[in-house]
């Protein structure tokens, strides 16, 4: 007599509706499964992680305005994820953000079967998909980040990055100012250096990471302590490693 | 083996050369006294046997090549041959004149002969120098002409090697995600499952069947181009549109096999694909005069991150273009932040 097994609300992500609809079958055949949402587009899975909250999302990685790893950055913490791809290049990537598996297209159902096996496993070890430390590995792997994500409830901002002003790590959260707005994320501020271009944002303190073209100068206060000017008139503070580090690149 | 003694009638001219030659020392002679039957009949027998030896300097010359060859080596090569050959002359022309003393009759004509011994060794010395330098000459030309057909032969390996390498592929992941589209159909809708089934070999067919081919009409490339579309079609539903305008005077151009179909896989895998509401594929062929512009046009997502391999299928036509017109096609590849366009523009050709 088999154990019964963890009941699995899931949502399926993929631009090509017939791959939905494969998937939806497969999925129809399976025990103590439901699919709550069926999305075409990454916008759609954010908002059905956050509205829905299922426990799985089978995600397609190329899809347009977020690919799958954009996906799983942004909701990562909240939902187990299980790639399905006609490429398998992405295979070590997605193990390397702890996704729970990787599915190649076309799927077959004793595959898709194992996998929902994998997930009801590691749900069952009370783990969720992604580790803070796996997020860096979810960004561009060559060259530098075009483009922040921030998830704001079932929003999804996309900021340029040449149009955030500064980051400034605030405790687990970091905060990028973009024309007149925060956006909190997540994430470590290190993590976001490491992601952005090295000739473009600069470490100049140990909370801030400074967008070069947004510096006017740096002045002195009162208490000889180094001040940088922004654009907009906003004064940040300048550590004296991040005024060596200015220094080298002006 | 000597290059004239490998052929018989560029000896025989060779010969005849050397015959002129001795006319010209008898000439010489004849100023000196001698009558024209003694001078010929004791110039020319020694002269053709040298001729032999002047030969000689090919090996000379293959031994001492100018381009490795230092000029002191090949100046010093080139005397010491030119002399030794000279005193083979004079050993052949003593041995002549011995020969003629002992006919009583003639033996009275050797002393005048005799006299201008010096001045003739010096000329066979000459002579032996002219050949050596001749035969350099037609060395280097070898050489060149070697060089020249080596040059070409690499080329057109290199050009078949190329246009081998760029013999366009179908993509692998359009194979899967079509496996997958049609095995979601096989639940839903089987007769649509087979149209596709149908479809893709059909496909797979022409393209295997062109891609060996150096040139196709441009009504082949579009039929195969059409065939793909229908395919892509299933995949992306409403959100793939096309608009066609099709010269017909254009569809007899011939073309290198697929130049266009990659423009449109390009168009859909780097713009269609990557919009959430999709877009229309504008594609023309259009006959101006005695040339031919495809030209493709599609939309893309504003925001979307550039995608790692775009510009490799586009970068294959470029090349196989370049190989098989030269100057005389071009590819222009536009982009701006909502589209792309791509441009070819051919010589207008038919197949005789």
């Amino acid at each position: 007599m088999p154990e019964p097994s963890l009941p699995l609300r899931i949502a399926v992500v993929d631009d090509e509706p017939l791959a939905r609809a494969v998937l939806c079958e497969f999925l129809a055949a399976e025990a103590n499964v439901e699919v709550v949402a069926q999305c075409a587009n990454g916008f759609e899975a954010v908002k059905a992680v956050s509205e829905l909250s299922p426990d799985l999302l089978l995600l397609d990685v190329q899809m347009p305005k977020l690919d799958g790893f954009e996906v799983l950055d942004l909701v990562g913490r909240d939902v187990a994820v299980v790639f399905t791809t006609a490429y398998d290049q992405y295979a070590l990537r997605a193990f390397e953000v702890h996704a729970v598996d990787y599915l190649l297209k076309p799927v077959s159902a004793e595959r898709l079967s194992e996998a929902l096996v994998r997930v009801r496993e590691r749900l069952g070890r009370g783990e969720r998909a992604a580790t803070p430390g796996a997020m860096a590995a979810a960004k561009p792997r060559e060259g530098h980040a075009h483009r922040v994500l921030v998830r704001d409830g079932p929003r999804v901002h996309v900021i340029p990055v040449d149009k955030i002003d500064y980051v400034q790590a605030q405790d687990d959260y970091v905060c990028f100012r973009s024309e007149g707005k925060d956006y909190l994320k997540e994430q470590t501020l290190a993590e976001v250096e490491a992601s952005l271009d090295p000739k473009a944002f600069v470490r100049i303190h140990r909370s801030y990471l400074l967008n070069l073209t947004r510096l006017v100068r740096v002045d002195q206060d009162e208490r000889e302590n180094r001040v940088a000017v922004l654009t907009d008139g906003r004064r940040l503070p300048v550590s004296r490693a991040g005024y060596t580090r200015l220094n080298s690149l002006l | 083996m000597h290059p004239l003694l490998a052929r018989l009638e560029r000896l025989g001219g060779y010969l005849a050369l050397w015959c002129v030659i001795g006319v010209f020392e008898s000439a010489v002679l004849t100023r000196q006294g001698l009558t024209w039957p003694e001078a010929l009949v004791q110039v020319l027998p020694p002269l053709l046997i040298y001729s032999f030896v002047c030969l000689s300097a090919w090996y000379v010359c293959r031994a001492t090549p100018l381009a490795t060859s230092g000029v002191p080596r090949v100046l010093t090569a080139s005397m010491v041959a030119a002399w030794v050959g000279a005193a083979l002359w004079l050993a052949l022309s003593e041995a002549w004149l011995a020969t003629l003393e002992s006919m009583p009759q003639l033996a009275s004509i050797t002393p005048r002969f005799r006299a201008q011994t010096p001045f003739l060794f010096i000329v066979s010395v000459m002579l032996y120098l002219l050949v050596l330098s001749v035969h350099y000459v037609v060395l280097a030309f070898e050489a060149f002409r070697t060089a020249e057909r080596q040059q070409l032969e690499l080329q057109v390996l290199t050009r078949d090697a190329e246009l081998r390498a760029l013999r366009a592929q179908v993509d692998p992941h359009f194979l899967y995600n079509c496996l997958n589209s049609i095995s979601a159909l096989t639940g839903s809708d089987a007769t649509a499952a087979r149209r596709m089934c149908l479809l893709l070999a059909e496909f797979l067919r022409t393209t295997l069947r062109v891609s060996t081919q150096q040139s196709i009409t441009m009504a082949e490339e579009l039929s195969l181009a059409e065939q793909f579309l229908s395919i892509e079609q299933v995949r992306f539903g409403v959100r793939l549109q096309v608009e066609r305008s099709v010269d017909e005077n254009a569809l007899d151009c011939q073309v290198p096999p697929l130049v266009l179909q990659p423009l449109i896989e390009n168009a859909i895998g780097h713009g269609i694909a990557g919009m959430v509401e999709g877009g229309t594929i504008r594609l023309e062929i259009a006959r101006r005069g005695d040339r031919v512009a495809i030209t493709v046009e599609n939309p893309r997502d504003p925001d979307a991150m550039p995608r790692k391999r775009g510009g490799v299928g586009l970068e294959n036509v470029r090349k196989r273009l370049a190989l098989v017109f030269g100057g005389a096609a071009r590819l222009d590849a536009a982009a701006n932040p909502t589209g792309f366009r791509v441009a070819i523009d051919l010589p207008h050709t038919v197949d005789a």
